[in-house]
């Protein structure tokens, strides 16, 4: 309890300004949207196999409403253990430029290499393909731990859309 | 001056601010809050004006696009029932209202929440049944197509006037078809995986029973709809040792689900008096689509015999099917739209039923036409690189079905179905010639209506393509045995029994030829051979009281017909009979009474008034 109220305290400065890791995940999520809870096991799928290969990860929920102990019930819900942060300002939410929920940002020593979609399961509302072909956001990962450099990129990632703050 | 027209037209009418309260509640409350509550298939509540602020710009994003409220079928072609579909200037107003920054409004303004029904819809049903286990889904996975079986354990023959399915788990639940099974032959496969029921997008319960009863009403459910009773005349029949197949499209959300689905069953107080039929245009033997192909058509059609009223719709197609289109064209040429689908997705699949029944008389010709999308670019296709696909009950195989629910018109004394289901069969062949089911259903038809020959000659053909079908062979004797030909009939039944010596109308049959042939001794076994097995067979017990009474036995005869009297008291041709034989045997007033019986159950009996008039007589002179 006590690590995640003071995750919730961090500012944006401190979690993406580099302290030693390849990479820091920002995937943000709404605890209300089908299309992002629907990705849960792919999500800690890729926590599992990137976090001991040197990438952070980070849920973030950026529902204005939402109180810690919703998000803490949705987080154990859905069998999430990658920590989360409640992004009631929007400041994770502007500072990647996320639209909609699942989206994925990347950062690499403090800089965004990644925006957009995980993978292509959604080509559109309600449009979910039965294969997926393009694993973006695992491309990535997979490209920062081997080292390569990356071109910025961003892909249009299908989902509910975070609200502004009011 | 034309030019400020369309300048005009962008111009406000009114200059006052859209408003939650005054404006959007009243869309929201009708469109959104039946699924977008508590307990229901929607994943938030949309009832108050908090919820709907801190979803407004995903609510401009899918109505504007017309996903939500989901409503497949394009406007002006059918008039349907529950049409849950917002005009641009709707949307507009929920466009505008998001843009202002989601104003409240005068709370005066704001209309009363809607209400809905908890629990059963139409109050506690008559009978619950569930599926014994829950079952559960996994968290993660495509799209899984599941069918529970579950019997209704019923003692006698009752008519369900509704049904309500609640599938115990409605966020994974995307829609669900009840199929009646009325010989039990998919409960072998319940348990399939280890989990309760089995997989299948679609099954085929091989429903041929020895009476014509076609399927005659679609059991639906899908989120948010509105339980609609049967109208009072148009129940269906429910048998003792019949199986509810709950047919479901379930998808995986994220963790593991479990859901137990249950149905609640209402019965009429009476049987059915009026019978609709399911009518299916397909052509799934033309479903051949090559890999690539963006524009595969399938078509079907049929001339109907005599006028219908068109109840209901219900369009189905896998993940590759894209425009649906279906039409009716008129004795004189005109067209009547039945509906049209631009962009067919499966998880949206519906019956629609039309808010007035459409009338099509005698000589219309109704079509369907559906286009299938085998291409790389269709998001949906299950096969990438894409594939050869062909028909079949897996989602990866393809359908093209469009079936609509026909009151047939009554125009002459009999069922006003068979002319229909002649046509549909007639169709059936020109699609599939040598067609097995086919050339079975026409000959059990042509044999109701005293055309011994043709059924006949259907029933041979039927044998050609399969040889070792009882069925078959047993229509073939029956129809022998309705044309008098009793040598061959017994020949043909006998074969029968060999292929399948539990078949009761076989058996019956042969039991009748050999009578007619004044083989009683014969006869009297296999009836007692089908007694002994079923001793509730009312036709066995007939048949027993007819042997014994050709040999003039009474004493022996007289028990069968009591007991079949018993099995079914509202049959007036039985007491008839048990009346002629009590008076054979002496017994008058007995015999008065059987008469009287059977006069009270059909007034326009002759042969019961002209027996009861004799009797009354001769108990007259005996005085």
């Amino acid at each position: 309890m006590l690590a995640m109220l003071l995750l919730l305290m961090v500012s944006d400065a401190d979690l993406l300004s580099p302290h030693g890791e390849k990479a820091v995940v920002l995937l943000f999520i709404r605890s209300d949207c089908p299309i992002s809870n629907r990705y849960a096991p792919e999500l800690q799928r890729l926590y599992k196999h990137y976090s001991s290969r040197g990438v952070e990860f980070h849920l973030v929920y950026p529902e204005s409403g939402l109180t810690a102990a919703v998000m803490e019930v949705h987080r154990k819900e859905y069998g999430y253990t990658i920590p989360a942060l409640l992004d009631a300002r929007h400041q994770f939410v502007s500072r990647a430029g996320a639209r909609v929920t699942p989206e994925a940002a990347v950062f690499v020593q403090g800089k965004l290499i990644y925006l957009g979609r995980i993978d292509d399961l959604y080509a559109d509302l309600g449009k979910a393909r039965r294969v997926v072909e393009h694993h973006d956001l695992e491309e990535i990962l997979s490209a920062v731990v081997a080292g390569k450099s990356i071109q910025p990129r961003e892909t249009k990632a299908v989902g509910c859309a975070i609200e502004e703050l009011q | 001056m034309r030019w400020i027209l369309p300048w005009l037209l962008t111009i406000p009418l009114a200059a006052e601010p859209v408003t939650f309260n005054k404006h959007v509640a009243p869309l929201v409350f009708q469109y959104c809050s039946p699924c977008h509550r508590a307990g229901e298939a929607a994943p938030f509540p949309l009832l108050t004006y908090e919820h709907v602020r801190q979803h407004a710009l995903q609510v401009v994003a899918v109505t504007e696009r017309r996903y939500m409220p989901p409503w497949p079928p394009e406007q002006g072609y059918g008039d349907f029932v529950g049409e849950r579909r917002l005009t641009a200037a709707q949307l507009g107003l929920i466009a505008d209202w998001v843009k202002e920054g989601c104003p409240e409004g005068n709370p005066i303004d704001l209309p009363p929440k809607p209400q809905f029904t908890e629990g059963w819809q139409i109050g506690p049903p008559d009978l619950v049944v569930q599926i014994p286990k829950p079952y559960r889904l996994a968290a993660s996975g495509s799209d899984t197509f599941r069918n529970f079986v579950v019997s209704a354990n019923l003692k006698e023959t009752q008519y369900v006037r509704a049904i309500e399915l609640r599938p115990g788990n409605k966020r994974v639940v995307h829609h669900a078809n009840i199929w009646v099974d009325r010989r039990q032959w998919l409960r072998q496969r319940e348990g399939e995986g280890g989990q309760p029921g089995f997989p299948g997008m679609d099954v085929s319960t091989e429903a041929r029973s020895d009476s014509f009863d076609p399927d005659s009403h679609f059991l639906f459910w899908k989120p948010g709809s509105v339980l609609q009773p049967e109208p009072d005349d148009m129940s269906w029949r429910l048998d003792p040792g019949t199986d509810l197949i709950i047919n479901m499209h379930l998808q995986p959300s994220g963790k593991e689900e479990v859901l137990q689905p249950v149905i609640g069953l209402y019965f009429a107080s009476h049987p059915a008096r009026l019978h609709p039929m399911l009518v299916q245009l397909e052509h799934d033997g033309a479903l051949d689509i090559p890999p690539g192909d963006r524009g595969f058509a399938v078509e079907d059609h049929l001339t109907l015999p005599a006028g219908v009223e068109v109840l209901a719709i219900y369009p189905h197609a896998h993940y590759l099917g894209k425009h649906f289109d279906a039409w009716a064209t008129l004795p004189d040429g005109t067209r009547t739209w039945l509906i049209k689908i631009n962009d067919w997705d499966i998880n949206w699949q519906a019956v629609y039923t039309y808010r007035t029944p459409v009338w099509l008389p005698a000589g219309t010709t109704v079509a369907m036409r559906i286009t299938y999308d085998n291409s790389a670019s269709n998001p949906r296709n299950p096969n990438q690189p894409p594939k050869r696909v062909r028909t079949g009950p897996r989602s990866e195989d393809e359908m093209g079905h469009v079936w609509l629910q026909v009151l047939p018109k009554k125009e002459s004394s009999g069922d006003p179905r068979l002319p229909l289901q002649e046509a549909v069969m007639q169709r059936r062949l020109e699609k599939y010639p040598g067609d097995f089911a086919a050339h079975c259903n026409l000959g059990e038809l042509l044999v109701t209506r005293g055309q011994y020959r043709e059924a006949i000659s259907h029933f041979q053909q039927a044998l050609e393509t399969e040889p070792a079908s009882a069925t078959a062979r047993s229509g073939l004797g029956a129809s022998l045995l309705a044309d008098g030909r009793l040598d061959e009939a017994i020949r043909e039944l006998k074969q029968t029994l060999f292929i399948a010596p539990n078949h009761l109308n076989a058996r019956l049959n042969l039991a009748r030829a050999l009578g007619a042939k004044g083989d009683l001794t014969s006869a009297e076994a296999e009836l007692n051979t089908i007694l002994k097995q079923k001793p509730d067979n009312v036709d066995a017990q007939i048949g027993l009281g007819f042997v014994y009474l050709t040999q003039k036995r009474y004493e022996e005869a007289l028990p069968h017909f009591q007991e079949a009297a018993r099995l079914r008291p509202g049959d007036a041709d039985i007491l008839t009979n048990l009346g002629a034989l009590l008076a054979v045997r002496g017994d008058l007033p007995g015999a008065v009474k059987a008469f009287e019986e059977a006069l009270k159950l059909n007034p326009k009996h002759e042969t019961a008034r002209a027996y009861l008039a004799r009797a009354q007589a001769a108990l007259a002179s005996k005085r």
